[in-house]
């Protein structure tokens, strides 16, 4: 039986949803290795203990608690160095992690400094015998991939969302320990912080797309479509070549053949015929939803989800209804 | 400055993909490879920032069989002066192999930056930058949108969820690059020519163990035939909830 | 004129000045214009011999513009019947006793006379209203690209000038001896009874202005060289050397050798044009009948096809002197009048840093081509001047890497996908699904053939519009029970999209490998519906070894048509105005613009066919062509909307195309002005009517 540890992450001192997830995944890893214990490593400004007792619910055994008033931006070699440190010192079957940003930037360090293997982006762990086998959704998620690993001591990051975060209470200890190094001696110097680059979420990295097109018949009826991207509040607007020719919106918010190619989770086309040139710009959304007044528009063959119907009458009720969703959640 | 920039041969991100009969890898029939998107967007860097800050070399590094020799052309011919093949079987699935092997390829050549993409089309976990950076002590930027050399310190703009970090570092540095830092250039026929006759070297891929491979590959479930939902404001709700419970995106 | 005197030495030797030094001033431009690359024009004789005399002489193409037209035909002919004259009275010069008379049949010599007077009078008439137009009427495309009327009043009044002296002196020639001025000279006679009031001295001022003419007659021929009249002497000969209206296809590209050990490839400068793109240059008479139909340009774009051949002659004229060391005549560019302004080198070091691209041509222009041809076709001394841009282009994208930011995604989707779009292959033939319609490959595997291939193209497998054609033109084939088969996945783009971009690496990997995979499958006939492939494979093919019969489906359907194939309903149905809009390569390219109509009359029970205001040959473009549909339109009004306006303008209730870049366009053209009239591919119109 092995112990699993856990590099919980956090963001303003509070625990994020997929460090949760990971440790749901790191208990059930440890149940199927013959029920060692989940050791949860938090890194943080002084305060982020109090985390401690969150994570206890859902499974860790132990919370490694790193307090240091250095870590008030995100020092990744400090917390490579530390998680490394601490699985060193103990005996774990894993060190698990989420695949976030912070995650892609820890994993991999932790993985070199302890010449242990590393698989990411992982939607299931397993153990088939003494590997552990993972899957992968590999190709730009076309392709389902299992892998296994064959080491004493792997690292695995996890996918959010992949994993529901399950309760499974259990009085967790707390212990502390010291960033393994002083993150004053880190050589990467955060210098500014900029929020939100214009204050809009760039296409290419927002989530959610509301994209327009001409059957919004005019330009101020865009405000529709800012007005729904404002109620998922992590969305960006973007627009069909024909409204960026016609000045409704700017150049640079044209998704299409000559303009941005995207891939949210969720591409809602509003007014939008889906003319060739603009399908290839977003065709490999994850989900798309296509609102049109004419039920023959080319848009409804690759839209998962289409409403007929004029688009000034829709989109302000589906907007409704995002914030009334939102609100609930 | 002496650049080397790691590149990947990935299939065309647009291709429709089949399982080969071994069902460890996929069918290669009618694929087309280049290089990976991001690792294009780490050449164009480095020879922007040749090309910005006089006289330096360009040197690219792929793992893998020979045919990745056309993809180190396919670099040169964009402009970078010489390429190195660390010749393997395949390219391994174990991220930190091959680290290794491009560790002890790069330890000893003196590189003030060697970029790597943000991460691989094929397996997205942008590992081997990372990684390759630990083993050789370097600090690593991760996820570069801009990138400014001057007077052996870097300055790079790296996009987070939501916001953005401006972060300065030493040389010599590691840096994996982001989408939207430079647009690949199309490499022009003159180029193309150039590159035959640039100097490729082979050697072995010094990998060590290899302790991560595939067991299975499958292809996801169909995405099914979208459906018109229904007509008019009367659909929001159904949308909202097929939103909410099928495609979990709300 | 009497006997020989002092004089006619004198006359000789001007003569001889004059003609020498024009000697010397042609035997220069030859030399300049062998800057340009060598190439053979050497073939089809009797084809370039009747062009000469059906554009050249007939002036067909000057007279597509009625009024302009008979006044430039009456000059041109009144100046080829003047010639004649011209020579007698040059030799009379030196030999005073010469006439035609002593060796012609004296009627015909009368009648000889009666042509010198009666075109004298004629052309005199011309230039009156030549003078009118430019001064007073200010057609449009005589002004604009920073053009000089200078040059052509100063011509306009030389011409005017030989025709005064020369009526004045048989005027008073008449009035030293009757009996040389016979009353076929009927316009001199009359001249003749109004001067003799001064006719004191007849035989001075006969004499004078016979020196009057003559020296005219010298100073027009060397100023030629300085003029855009040098198109006098170089015409007909352009006409003759040049393929715009054959020997052999129209508007096939020039083959390129890539493996060729060569500096760069394309053209940035004269040097690498060819010789015949030169002439073109010397041949222009910017009469700007080109730029008058070009598409961009009437949309306010900055292209002006009149602008890319006066600039070639312009760079020549001043690097040639430079680069053939010729000290004497490095004349400074404003001597030219023209487009786009003098580039003002006065060193040798200046003239060496500009070149024809960028300093006279710049990308953009060169980018905002839709290679439809109008400017070729429009011509009348048979310029090529797409063979300039073609050139260009190519050395911009395959020597610098130079192009529209948003074609670089098109390049690279063709290289790996095979098409122009970020579409997956396998994509490609499920139009098909459904319909029963076999691949090539299973035809082949049942060991039969089918007897004719149907090319799709990336339109019409992966747009949705063009998709609708492609099942339409299906549907048709299968009820005439036509034994086809489709490419399917087998299918890519042929390259013709990076061609016509200048792309010609990636175009002959394209092309030879369809060529290849069209060989292996022996395809011999080949129909397809799009004008781009069918041109692409029909026509430019061949020069890579791919020989096939290419038909496009509006020949195709209207031969079914005619042979009664189709399987129609009958009569009822309610009268439809339709008005066709030309496809460029299908029309002015590959001379089709009937098989269209016809198709239209055969396949509706009742059909109003109305023409736009442009249209056949002279049909305004759709803006797609040239590659321009993987570009941004930057500048000016939109092409597509342009025409679309056009084509409601005739009233019609529903707009054909037949060609899915049309259609895009078009169709795009409508809903931006809101207007609800559909456009319809021809074979939908007729899948339509199918029982």
């Amino acid at each position: 039986m092995s112990n699993i540890l856990v590099f919980a992450e956090t963001r303003a001192n509070a625990v994020r949803k997929l460090a949760l997830e990971a440790v749901t995944a790191a208990r059930a890893l440890a149940d199927a290795t013959g029920g060692g214990e989940v050791h949860a490593l938090v890194a943080g400004t002084p305060g982020v203990g109090s985390a401690a007792e969150q994570l206890g619910q859902f499974g860790a055994d132990v919370v490694v608690v790193v307090e240091h008033a250095g870590f008030t931006n995100f020092d990744r070699e400090a917390v490579a160095a530390t998680i490394a440190a601490r699985a060193k010192a103990g005996s774990y079957r894993a060190v698990l992690l989420g695949f976030s940003a912070q995650g892609r930037d820890v994993g991999p360090r932790v993985a070199a400094k302890l010449d242990a293997p590393i698989v990411s982006d992982v939607t299931s762990i397993g153990v088939n015998g003494d590997a552990l086998t993972v899957k992968h959704p590999a190709y730009a998620n076309k392709v389902i991939v299992t892998l296994e690993v064959n080491a004493p001591l792997a690292v695995v990051s996890i996918r959010p969302s992949a994993i529901t975060a399950q309760p499974a209470a259990r009085t967790a200890k707390t212990e502390t320990m010291q960033p393994a190094s002083d993150p004053a001696s880190s050589r990467i110097v955060v210098k500014e912080m900029v929020e939100g680059g214009k204050g809009k979420i760039d296409l290419g990295e927002a989530p959610v797309i509301i994209s327009g097109g001409r059957g919004l018949k005019a330009a101020e009826n865009f405000k529709l479509v800012e007005e729904l991207a404002a109620a998922f509040g992590n969305a960006a607007v973007g627009a069909t070549r024909a409204v960026t020719d016609d000045g409704w919106r700017p150049h640079s918010d044209q998704i299409g053949q000559t303009g941005r190619q995207v891939s949210p989770q969720l591409y809602v086309a509003v007014g939008i015929s889906g003319a060739i040139q603009h399908l290839a710009g977003m065709r490999t959304s994850k989900t798309i939803v296509a609102i049109n007044k004419d039920k023959e528009a080319p848009i409804f063959k690759v839209a998962d989800y289409g409403i007929v119907g004029d688009v000034l009458e829709v989109v302000p009720a589906l907007t409704q209804a995002v914030k009334e969703a939102k609100a609930s959640h | 400055m002496k650049i080397a920039v790691c590149i990947k041969r990935t299939p065309d991100s647009e291709s429709r993909f089949k399982i080969a009969p071994s069902s460890t890898s996929i069918d290669e029939t009618g694929l087309k490879f280049d290089i990976d998107d991001f690792a294009s967007y780490a050449v164009e860097v480095a020879l922007q920032l040749n090309e910005k800050q006089g006289p330096g070399e360009t040197v690219i590094v792929a793992v893998g069989p020979d045919v990745v020799q056309e993809t180190l052309r396919k670099a040169m011919s964009m402009g970078a002066d010489r390429a190195i093949q660390l010749k393997a079987d395949k390219i391994p699935s174990d991220g930190l192999a091959v680290a290794k092997a491009l560790a002890a390829e790069l330890k000893d050549g003196g590189y003030d930056l060697v970029l790597f993409g943000k991460h691989a089309f094929d397996t997205s976990a942008g590992v081997v930058g990372t990684a390759t950076a630990e083993l050789l002590g370097m600090p690593c930027v991760t996820a570069a949108t801009k990138l400014e050399i001057s007077n052996g310190r870097g300055l790079a703009r790296r996009e987070l969820e939501g916001a953005a970090e401006m972060v300065e570092f030493p040389l010599p540095a590691a840096v994996t690059i982001d989408e939207g830092i430079a647009r690949p250039r199309y490499p022009s026929l003159k180029n193309i020519m150039a590159a035959k006759k640039k100097p490729l070297e082979t050697k072995p891929a010094q990998l060590g163990d290899v302790r991560v491979t595939v067991t299975g590959m499958e292809l996801p479930p169909d995405r099914p035939p979208g459906r018109i939902i229904g007509e008019g404001v009367a659909a929001v709700p159904e949308l909202i909830r097929l939103l909410q419970t099928e495609a979990k995106v709300l | 004129m009497g006997a020989v005197h002092a004089s006619n030495a004198v006359f000789a030797f001007v003569l001889t000045i004059g003609a020498g030094f024009f000697a010397l001033n042609v035997q220069r431009l030859i030399r300049y214009m062998r800057l340009g690359f060598a190439e053979d024009r050497t073939n089809a004789p009797l084809v370039r011999a009747k062009n000469v005399l059906s554009i050249g002489i007939a002036q067909t193409k000057i007279f597509r513009d009625p009024v302009a037209g008979a006044m430039h035909a009456t000059i041109f002919w009144g100046f080829m019947v003047l010639t004649a004259g011209t020579v007698e009275i040059l030799i009379q010069g030196v030999f005073p006793q010469f006439s035609y008379d002593l060796f012609l049949w004296h009627p015909l010599y009368q009648l000889y006379a009666l042509s010198q007077d009666g075109f004298a009078l004629l052309v005199l008439g011309a230039i009156g209203f030549a003078y009118y137009r430019r001064l007073v009427v200010h057609p449009r495309r005589l002004e604009g690209d920073k053009l000089e009327h200078t040059d052509a009043l100063i011509i306009l009044g030389m011409i005017g000038g030989l025709m005064v002296t020369l009526l004045l002196m048989n005027a008073f020639q008449y009035h030293v001896d009757p009996a040389t001025v016979g009353p076929e000279k009927f316009v001199s006679r009359a001249l003749a009874y109004a001067v003799t009031p001064i006719a004191q001295h007849p035989t001075s001022i006969a004499q004078l202005f016979f020196w009057a003419h003559a020296l005219l007659i010298l100073i027009f021929l060397n100023y030629l060289p300085y003029s855009k009249h040098l198109h006098v002497v170089t015409s007909l000969i352009n006409v003759y050397l040049s393929n715009t209206s054959g020997p052999g296809q129209k508007g096939v590209m020039r083959p390129m050798d890539l493996e060729a050990e060569v500096e760069q490839f394309g053209a940035s400068d004269v040097e690498h044009l060819s010789w015949k793109n030169l002439l073109d240059g010397y041949s222009c008479t910017e009469c700007g009948r080109c730029t008058a139909a070009c598409p961009a340009n009437i949309t306010g774009k900055e292209l002006s096809p009149r602008k890319i051949v006066i600039n070639t002659r312009q760079r020549l004229m001043e690097k040639a002197p430079v680069v053939t060391g010729d000290r004497m005549e490095f004349l400074h560019p404003a001597l030219l009048h023209g487009e786009g302004g003098d580039a003002g080198a006065v060193t040798i070091e200046q003239v060496a840093e500009h070149r024809l691209l960028d300093t006279y041509i710049s990308d953009t222009e060169l980018w905002q081509c839709t290679s439809c041809r109008a400017c070729v076709q429009e011509c009348p001394v048979s310029i090529d001047q797409l063979d300039i841009i073609n050139q260009m282009r190519r050395y911009l994208v395959l020597s610098e890497s130079r192009f529209p930011e948003e074609v670089q995604p098109a390049f690279e989707s063709l290289k790996r996908n095979g098409s122009p779009w970020a579409f997956s292959p396998s994509d490609r033939a499920k139009w098909a699904e459904g319909m029963d319609i076999p691949t090539m490959a299973e035809v082949v595997e049942r060991g039969e053939r089918p007897d004719i291939l149907f090319w799709v193209g990336c339109m019409g497998s992966f747009d949705d519009r063009a998709k609708k054609i492609t099942v339409a033109f299906a549907r048709i084939l299968k009820a005439c029970n036509i034994n086809f088969a489709i490419l399917g996945q087998e299918e890519h783009c042929h390259g013709d999209p990076a061609r016509r971009m200048g792309n010609e690496y990636l175009y002959q990997m394209l092309a030879k490998d369809t060529i290849g995979t069209l060989d292996r499958y022996e395809v011999k006939t080949i129909v397809t519906s799009c004008p781009h492939c069918f041109h692409q494979i029909g026509n430019e093919f061949p020069q890579l070894g791919g020989n096939y019969e290419v038909i496009h489906h509006s020949t195709f359907i209207e031969r079914l048509l005619q042979e009664q194939r189709v399987p129609l309903e009958s009569d009822e149905g309610k009268r439809l105005t339709v008005a066709y809009h030309d496809s460029c390569y299908l029309g002015r390219y590959n001379d089709v613009y009937d098989a269209p109509r016809e198709t239209l009359k055969r396949a509706l029970p009742v059909v109003n066919l109305v023409e736009p205001k442009r249209t056949k040959d002279r049909g305004l473009c759709c803006g797609a062509g040239g590659g321009r549909m993987f570009m941004e339109e930057r500048q000016g009004k939109r092409i597509n909307i342009e025409r679309t306006e056009e084509l409601l303008a005739t009233g019609a209730d529903t707009i054909a195309v037949a060609c899915p870049f049309c259609m895009t366009m078009i169709n795009d053209g409508v809903k931006a002005v809101q207007s609800d009239v559909p456009v319809l591919d021809i074979a939908e119109v007729v899948a339509g009517q199918l029982r």
